[in-house]
């Protein structure tokens, strides 16, 4: 019961965050952390459980992975400006996939964080599903990954449009590859509005970023470790 | 109201073709997860005209347009860790924030200077 009472709430609460959204722009009305924020002060407030309200949450989450997999369509419909841009795709992603696993452990490192939150910042640049199997691979803690995860999807789409402005980024490829490389489906939902391109572009160097962390994050571990 | 039907079905159609993948993922020892596995499949399936677009179009850009609420229970998940937030909060949000950042200039300006490059060679 609890469970559904938590489900409707979250659907109720997503979709007059979304409608704000759309008529305030905004990076802090943004529905992905406007939502979570209230539920989380609501639980606490009630002291209902995580566990308690993840029984109706996790139907959300288990649309997660056929999500994922409907990136499928996007790719299939714009393939053939994806082969037109394959180097650029290619080079950007893999370029800032190294840059975002190295740097996320050199910088944790350095401010002297826990291993375990060391390991757990590694994939935080990909999208959610991936970022916590990668997470369980090279011995990180997966729910503290999908939080680290978030987290740059937040803080993607608050500097995204700086980064663009400071670096004179005006090209729609290059648009795309940075956000979908840098915060995943929260980075490819602002560069969609940017432009249908980018937002294209986007999701497939999310993809591909993807597919890269996930071989390359055990060797990179193995390399750091030494 | 028959686009209701059709992208409820499609969407559906979607989740038990991604347990498939899920299956097969998890029977072949493949080190990639079902999603990822889901997205070669039913892109070479589409390519090789094997399922048509019509079949699942409606139903995937609705759980595309919806991504972000996908997300909202992980997000929440984050309350179990808000003692160890607290306590170093500061340091992991300077974490996240220079990386992202760094990520982003790396990514994008190599991307826009192979861009450029293409352009020039194109326009000679």
């Amino acid at each position: 019961m609890i469970g559904l009472i938590c489900l409707l709430g979250t659907l109720g609460l997503y979709a007059v965050s979304k409608r704000i959204y759309a008529k305030r722009p905004k990076v802090y009305l943004s529905p992905l952390l406007i939502t979570p924020v209230i539920i989380i002060l609501i639980l606490t407030w009630a002291q209902i459980p995580y566990e308690s309200y993840n029984k109706g949450g996790k139907w959300l989450s288990s649309l997660l992975q056929p999500a994922t997999v409907a990136f499928a369509v996007p790719l299939y419909k714009n393939f053939k400006v994806l082969k037109k841009h394959a180097t650029e795709i290619i080079a950007g992603v893999l370029t800032g996939s190294c840059v975002a696993m190295i740097s996320s452990a050199f910088l944790a490192k350095c401010l002297h964080l826990d291993t375990s939150l060391v390991i757990s910042l590694v994939p935080r640049s990909v999208t959610t599903p991936i970022a916590m199997n990668v997470s369980q691979d090279i011995g990180g803690v997966p729910n503290i990954t999908a939080a680290f995860v978030i987290m740059t999807g937040l803080l993607g789409s608050m500097i995204g449009p700086m980064v663009l402005r400071m670096f004179k980024i005006d090209n729609d490829i290059a648009r795309g590859i940075l956000y979908g490389t840098s915060s995943h489906g929260a980075g490819t939902s602002k560069a969609f509005e940017n432009s249908a391109l980018s937002g294209t572009i986007s999701s497939i160097s999310m993809i591909v970023a993807a597919l890269f962390t996930l071989g390359a994050a055990p060797v990179m571990m193995h390399m750091l470790a030494h | 109201m028959k686009n209701i039907v059709k992208g409820t079905v499609q969407v559906a159609a979607l989740m038990i073709f991604t347990l498939l993948m899920n299956k097969l993922a998890e029977l072949l020892h493949l080190p990639v997860p079902g999603s990822i596995l889901g997205i070669i499949v039913l892109f070479i399936l589409l390519e090789t005209g094997i399922i048509r677009l019509e079949w699942i179009d409606l139903g995937a850009s609705w759980l595309l347009a919806e991504l972000l609420l996908f997300f909202v229970p992980a997000a929440v998940g984050v309350m179990k860790y808000i003692p160890m937030l607290k306590s170093d909060g500061v340091r992991i949000l300077i974490v996240v924030i220079f990386s992202t950042f760094i990520v982003m200039a790396s990514s994008g300006l190599l991307a826009a200077w192979i861009a450029k490059q293409k352009e020039r060679r194109a326009s000679q």
